[in-house]
């Protein structure tokens, strides 16, 4: 019993610790990011190449006034931002880093939250971020706001279904829902030197899902939802301190358990990249090691293509965007699954 | 015992960004400037309600994604059943019979301009 109970709290903790420890990174690698993009410096003065430029606003968030405007709903406006982060964390305990090992002399699951029901959950986790926006916005009681939280919900809203008709037609070709069979269904390699991710089975669902993510997260090309230049920052406009904090951490941890369930059904989640097979053979000990680094590395890459294509894609204007969602990749998903379908059908027979 | 896993995950996630507001509201500056407490409206001064009527359209798209989704979550068990079914032929017919009526439903919402934003 108080083995389980430090397997639990330790599990916790590390799966808590690695994407709260790896933001201040991943704002830095943006900010700079941004800036080797746009041909400027960026920060670079708070220690070496403004690596601790993070810390530095840490600390600042921390020591600012907390602003309580008088005109907002007070019970809703201080519980939005801790639905937002709350609701931004829960899809990552059903993300496992590694493959389940032995150790102690038992086996462990490297994952928070053992489910065979693990990846709906973490889409249904990940669908309840619009309510802490929603009710920011509507909390906050300023209209810029209010608009900002409209269209954030009614843009992932409509995102949510065709990322879901692409998640149906993954599921329908893995035939299972437990994440780690379908992480072994793509473990391995065609013709000797394709990995046999999803992504080359269903490239048509890739392209939906990523779409899907990006505006999921509401990230550019799909950030409608603080537009600046229309309503100056959207639902988190009345937020000040660690309160607007909280909503751009919950932004980038959404980010990263995104791109973890994107990695799991397109890139392979934790099996190894190409290449370090050759070390797993001289040191197996190394196998779990290696699968997490794997995730960190696939990981890395989607949070380096989200800066990348937030500096390179405008903005939408919002009713093509909803014309994009609905009449565009909707049926295209839809077309994809039957598609796939009668595909799978027809080699059976 | 999974679940217990899961409520120590979601206590601790709470806990976390509560401690993280806390902290701000006991080190954070403390100054009252009554314009600042105002409503935030580009410097002028805030005229009527924020909670006023808003486009039909908000509405209109949360209740078709209500209709879409139940509709693709239908599908979820479905494609889990596929494979260990004997009767292909039959999950089949069922999914194009299952499919029909959604794309009747959706040529009907796209006919209806139910979702052209611009005028």
């Amino acid at each position: 019993m108080l083995e389980a109970m430090i397997e639990i709290l330790l599990k916790t903790v590390v799966i808590l610790a690695l994407p709260l420890g790896a933001l201040p990174l991943i704002i830095h690698v943006e900010r700079r990011g941004a800036a080797f993009m746009q041909r400027r410096l960026g920060p670079n003065r708070v220690g070496p190449f403004g690596i601790l430029q993070p810390l530095a606003d840490v600390a600042k968030f921390m020591f600012k006034e907390e602003v309580h405007p008088t005109h907002v709903r007070p019970f809703f406006y201080t519980a939005a931002p801790m639905i937002a982060l709350v609701v931004a964390i829960l899809p990552l305990a059903c993300i496992p880093v590694a493959a389940p090992f032995e150790a102690f002399g038992r086996t462990i699951f490297p994952e928070v939250f053992r489910s065979d029901m693990g990846i709906f959950f973490a889409f249904a986790a990940s669908a309840l971020g619009s309510y802490g926006i929603l009710l920011a916005g509507w909390a906050s009681n300023n209209k810029y706001s209010m608009l900002g939280a409209l269209r954030a919900c009614a843009q992932m809203v409509s995102y949510e279904l065709s990322l879901s008709t692409s998640v149906v037609a993954m599921i329908f070709l893995y035939g299972t829902n437990d994440i780690h069979v379908m992480i072994a269904a793509q473990t391995g390699y065609w013709f000797g030197f394709l990995p046999k991710w999803g992504v080359f089975l269903q490239p048509v669902a890739a392209m939906l899902f990523l779409v899907g993510i990006f505006a999921e997260s509401n990230r550019l090309p799909f950030d409608l939802a603080e537009g600046e230049s229309e309503i100056v920052a959207g639902y988190h406009l009345e937020y000040s301190s660690m309160k607007f904090a909280l909503f751009f951490m919950a932004e980038y941890i959404h980010m990263i358990a995104l791109s973890a369930l994107f990695i799991i059904m397109f890139f392979g989640g934790y099996s190894l990249l190409p290449g370090m097979e050759l070390i797993v053979e001289r040191a197996p000990i190394l196998l779990a090691v290696l699968q997490v680094t794997s995730l960190i590395i696939k990981i890395g890459c989607m949070i380096w293509f989200f800066v990348w294509v937030r500096w390179t894609l405008p903005r939408f204007r919002y009713d093509k965007l909803m014309d994009l969602g609905w009449e565009r990749l909707l049926p295209l998903g839809i077309a994809n699954l039957i598609v796939t379908v009668l595909i799978v059908y027809f080699r059976n027979q | 015992m999974e679940f217990a896993s899961f409520i120590v995950f979601f206590i601790i996630a709470c806990t976390l960004s509560a401690v993280l507001l806390g902290i701000s509201s006991l080190l954070g500056q403390k100054r009252k400037i009554v314009r600042e407490m105002d409503i935030y409206e580009s410097g002028v001064n805030p005229v009527g309600s924020a909670t006023r009527q808003y486009d039909i359209k908000f509405y209109l798209t949360a209740i078709l994604f209500l209709l879409f989704d139940v509709e693709i979550v239908f599908l979820l068990p479905w494609a889990l059943a596929y494979k260990e079914s004997s009767n292909h032929d039959f999950m089949l017919a069922g999914f194009i019979f299952f499919m029909v009526i959604m794309l009747v439903g959706y040529i009907f919402v796209i006919n209806s301009k139910a979702l052209k934003w611009e005028k």
